[in-house]
């Protein structure tokens, strides 16, 4: 009873993803990532918050709301980009959903993986670490580098934060000269997440408004380089850029 | 001689020499033991003789002994009479008769051609030539690039030049290969050096090897002057075969100038009629030579003729070296692809990964990324975002780009609407140009009643229309299965599989019509509802095509979902890339000739195909072939295609020089020309470098221990000299042994017994 009870809620969800998915087809939809173990969700509104963001401040079309799917969901590829959050460890992945989600990577997916526990070494970054490796194992995890596209694709970045300063830099794996998984440690999800009243769930811890800005900013540029890719190391646009990053001290 | 002969019974009509040979060079370390044993042999048997008190035995013994010795010697030495009959041979001479066609050119003041200064020094210098050939073997020959053989004296005073190229180098080769093993003692050079291979008055290396490692020395005997002589030529082109469409193209060209006094000349660079560039040279009195650096930058495709000309002045020397046609086959060496996008989107992000990952495509992307109505919340310097250079791309560069890639963009109010003339224009002289659909895109990008819409291949209608957020599975148009754009795979039934194997889409533009004469390749069908969603066709010279979607993407990252892959999405893109920049293999009309060169004379076989708009065969049509040459134009034929599109002619050539020949056949309301060029050769090259080039003939003489002199009436060969050795050859021979005989042995013996006797007589043992 109880199992047809879940079935039913669960072909009702799905009912509601088909609606979502289909409607504004082409426009830019963050469906985030379900684990066992953990907890997968730990900021509901982060993903729909960053969306509105990236929505007034740029010319992206967004489906705002909040989905999560499964990675063995058999349309997860109507998603090129997905947000994967948590602050416990979770468990493993089957080796079949591990080698989904390497094809998905691979052939042009992207993956954001955020960190809320706010610690170094938490046990999420144990667990998402140990996912990666399973996922790439001969390419490693390496710190991106500040000339990368995600920090000039929108905003010019030269710092890395989120809710809280835990890591001064972004990690990720490239395929074939595209970043296809970013993985943040600074809790990105606590900096955009907001409440019903549209007020900030949770406070900055060191940097005030301003390090919420730039969480902010590299939300946006992450998904803006998903979209766009190396765009901006097009060399129409080098020369403005690096004058910029010459002339200003940019915070 | 005949009794020494007669004495070894042999017949002394066959020999008239004889000789006596050793083997000297087999026993040679035999013969040094022998020089010291000899002797010491000797001296001991002559302390042996001491108890021999007659001088007389003694001497005999001594005698007999050493003549002993001397006869094992000669066993030894191995000697042979040789008898043979022998020859002597005559050195040889080449005399070397220019036959090329610049010896026609006439000297000033006499107007004498060169070839009458060769004649006149032969026919002077007759007695001269025929005491030489007592004295050696003379060979004549006639050279250009060749060496050809003339029989006789007479054949070279009558020899007529009509050869098309001069190449000293060549000709000392195959001279030097002709005379390998023989007595060449020297060379009689008679020519004006005109040598179209040798760039200034240098000598190549290759050729001084060869003038050095002559036996004899070569005397140079210049035919005319440059006295006088007046000319204007274009000696040299020196270009590509091959150029970049809109990239410069570099010519190097040599001019001559003989006499021509100072003067500024026009050097004119024409392809058909149209002038692409004019270049002014200031000739002066005291220079001959001038080189011209000249650029220029093709913009249409295929083979071209480009003529080269300056201006014929009155009384000019030659008058057909003032203009030269070249030709240049212009190609693709990059697809240049400008690719707007109003705004980052799945679609734009992976087709800008197709275009920016294909080795053959240089793209130029913008990505709308923020709009008037978006706030930042940061100052511009914070931002990445660089001003839209509308009026560079648009009007400065507009014609550098292949392809200009509209997508999901809605020109206002970024780009001025007086620039979509522009790339109207851009498209109407060959460009090509493709829209892409979305929220932003035809109708809704207020494209209706622009010089956009002209050159679209849908109407838009007046009424704007929504963007129909659906899936659909796309439809093939059936008789367009055989356009280049739906061809993902080679067979028929592959490709339709591929096709419906295809993802659904999501999402169209709907409120467009299809031009009359466009063609609808793929629609999505509702009902009785018809929405075109791939449309292509012609506008002026270019190409454009709609895509009324956004979801392509879906044929890439959704098939991979699906368990396919993404190769038919980036096949599709390079179809319809291709299609649209007008590559040869999209062409409903294809002309083409087997060869691009021909020599005078050979036959040339054109082959012609014609399709239908939709790229099926196009039976029964008629294709008018006309033929342009340096004498105009002309009708060639009229052609009927096969049932498979096809048909073939040909024909020879009367002349030399550049053909273009077009081909012009309709097909669907549509006028199609094709243009194919060639070229047929008669050399006349020789006259591009007309001066005589008496420093050239001077070094040659020079390198060779020759001389030089400028032939004239009192042109005098017996002061020319050559070396004369003897050379014999044997041409029968017979060995007579004189050691391997009785008689030797024999003596031998006597003499050792007679020593014997003698000793035991004399009381030794």
């Amino acid at each position: 009873m109880i199992n047809l009870s879940k079935l039913i809620i669960g072909l009702l969800l799905f009912k509601v993803w088909v609606a979502t998915a289909d409607a504004d087809y082409s426009n830019l939809f963050i469906p985030q990532i379900k684990y066992e173990g953990g907890h997968s969700m730990p900021y509901p509104t982060a993903i729909d918050s960053l969306l509105g963001q990236i929505e007034r401040r740029t010319s992206i079309e967004t489906n705002r709301g909040l989905t999560q799917i499964a990675l063995s969901y058999p349309k997860l590829y109507r998603y090129p980009f997905i947000y994967m959050a948590g602050s416990r460890k979770f468990e493993e992945f089957s080796a079949n959903d591990i080698k989904r989600l390497r094809n998905y990577l691979s052939y042009g997916g992207f993956l954001l993986i955020d960190d809320n526990s706010s610690g170094i070494n938490s046990k999420f970054d144990i667990s998402v670490r140990k996912m990666i490796e399973a996922l790439f194992p001969q390419v490693p995890l390496k710190k991106i580098s500040r000339d990368h596209s995600i920090f000039r694709s929108f905003y010019l970045i030269n710092r890395v934060s989120g809710r809280k300063q835990v890591s001064p830099y972004l990690e990720g794996i490239n395929i074939k000269g595209r970043t296809v998984l970013v993985y943040s440690a600074n809790d990105l999800g606590g900096a955009w997440a907001r409440d019903k009243l549209g007020q900030w769930t949770y406070d900055i811890v060191g940097g005030g408004n301003r390090q919420r800005q730039l969480a902010i900013r590299l939300g946006v540029n992450i998904v803006m380089y998903a979209l766009t890719l190396d765009y901006k190391k097009d060399m129409v646009h080098l020369p403005i850029i690096l004058e910029r990053l010459k002339r200003n001290k940019l915070p | 001689m005949k009794t020494f002969i007669d004495l070894f019974d042999l017949d002394s009509g066959k020999f008239n020499e004889a000789g006596l040979n050793f083997a000297l060079t087999e026993l040679f370390y035999v013969w040094i033991l022998l020089l010291f044993v000899s002797p010491l042999a000797l001296w001991f048997f002559w302390t042996s003789l001491k108890r021999i008190h007659s001088p007389f035995r003694k001497a005999l013994l001594i005698s007999l002994r050493a003549f002993t010795f001397f006869l094992l010697i000669l066993i030894l030495l191995q000697p042979e009479l040789e008898f043979r009959k022998s020859h002597t041979l005559k050195n040889r001479i080449a005399i070397l008769v220019d036959s090329t066609k610049s010896m026609s050119i006439k000297t000033f003041p006499s107007e004498q051609p060169r070839i009458d200064f060769v004649r006149q020094a032969f026919e002077k210098n007759q007695g001269v030539l025929e005491s030489l050939s007592n004295i050696f073997q003379l060979d004549y020959y006639s050279i250009s690039d060749q060496i050809e053989t003339i029989s006789s004296l007479g054949s070279a005073r009558r020899y007529s030049p009509n050869k098309t190229n001069t190449d000293f180098e060549a000709v000392f080769s195959k001279l030097k290969t002709r005379y390998e093993g023989k007595s060449l003692q020297g060379v009689m050079l008679f020519t004006d050096g005109a040598d179209l291979s040798i760039k200034s008055d240098n000598i190549s290396s290759e050729l001084k090897t060869l003038l050095t490692g002559g036996d004899g020395p070569i005397y140079s005997f210049q035919a005319g002057t440059n006295h006088m002589f007046k000319d204007l030529a274009i000696e040299e082109v020196d270009a590509a075969d091959f150029g970049f469409i809109h990239q410069p193209v570099r010519l190097t060209v040599t001019i001559g100038a003989s006499n021509m006094g100072n003067k500024n000349i026009p050097l004119v660079l024409k392809d058909g009629d149209a002038i692409l560039l004019s270049h002014v040279l200031e000739i002066r009195e005291r220079e001959n030579r001038y080189s011209v650096e000249l650029e220029f930058t093709p913009n249409v495709l295929g083979k071209h003729i480009y003529s080269l000309t300056v201006p014929l002045f009155a009384g000019e020397s030659v008058d057909n070296n003032n203009r030269i046609d070249f030709q240049i086959k212009v190609i693709r060496d990059r697809i240049r692809i400008l690719h707007l996008n109003g705004r980052p989107s799945w679609d734009s992000r992976f087709l800008r990964e197709v275009l920016a990952n294909h080795p053959k495509i240089d793209l130029l992307s913008f990505f709308i990324l923020r709009t008037l109505d978006d706030d930042v919340v940061s100052p511009t310097s914070e931002l990445s975002l660089i001003p839209f250079p509308t009026n560079l791309l648009f009007n400065d560069y507009l014609n550098s780009f292949d392809l200009v890639l509209f997508q999901n963009f809605s020109y206002k109010p970024f780009i001025d609407k007086g620039y979509l003339t522009n790339i109207k224009n851009f498209v109407e002289n060959g460009g090509a140009f493709a829209m892409i659909g979305g929220e932003l895109s035809f109708q809704e990008g207020g494209y209706a009643q622009t010089d956009i819409e002209e050159i679209l291949p849908v109407d838009l209608g007046d009424e704007p229309q929504l963007f129909l957020d659906e899936s659909f599975d796309l439809q093939l148009e059936k008789n367009q299965f055989s356009h280049p754009i739906l061809q993902l795979e080679k067979e028929s039934v592959a490709n339709s599989i591929a096709w419906e194997n295809m993802s659904k889409l999501n999402g169209i533009n709907i409120g467009l019509k299809p031009r009359k004469d466009a063609n609808t390749l793929a629609w999505f069908i509702k009902g009785r509802d018809k929405y075109p969603v791939l449309v292509s066709w012609r506008v002026g010279k270019g190409r454009s095509l709609i895509v009324a979607t956004d979801s392509l993407w879906n044929w890439n990252f959704r098939q991979v979902g699906v368990g396919g892959s993404g190769r038919y999405y980036n096949r599709f893109w390079n179809n319809l890339i291709n299609w649209l920049i007008d590559e040869p293999g999209t062409r409903l009309l294809k002309l083409e000739t087997h060869k691009e060169r021909y020599e005078e004379g050979e036959e040339v076989l054109l082959r012609v195909s014609v399709s239908h708009s939709n790229y099926n065969p196009y039976a029964e049509a008629k294709v008018l072939l006309t033929m342009k040459t340096r004498s105009g134009d002309m009708k060639l034929t009229t052609l009927k295609t096969n049932e498979n599109g096809e048909a073939s002619h040909r024909f020879t050539p009367v002349e030399e020089g550049f053909y273009t020949i077009k081909a012009k056949t309709g097909t669907d309301k549509l006028k199609l020309e094709e243009k194919t060029e060639f070229s047929v050769f008669s050399e006349t090259a020789e006259f591009q470098k007309p001066r005589v080039n008496e420093t050239l003939l001077k070094r040659i003489a020079e390198i060779s221990g020759g001389n030089y002199e400028v032939l004239t009436k009192q042109t005098d060969f017996s002061k020319v000299s050559f070396k004369n050795p003897k050379i014999e050859i044997k041409t029968s021979s017979k060995l007579v042994p004189l050691w391997d005989n009785w008689w030797v042995y024999g003596l031998i013996l006597s003499s050792l017994s007679l020593e014997w006797f003698t000793r035991r007589k004399s009381g030794l043992s």
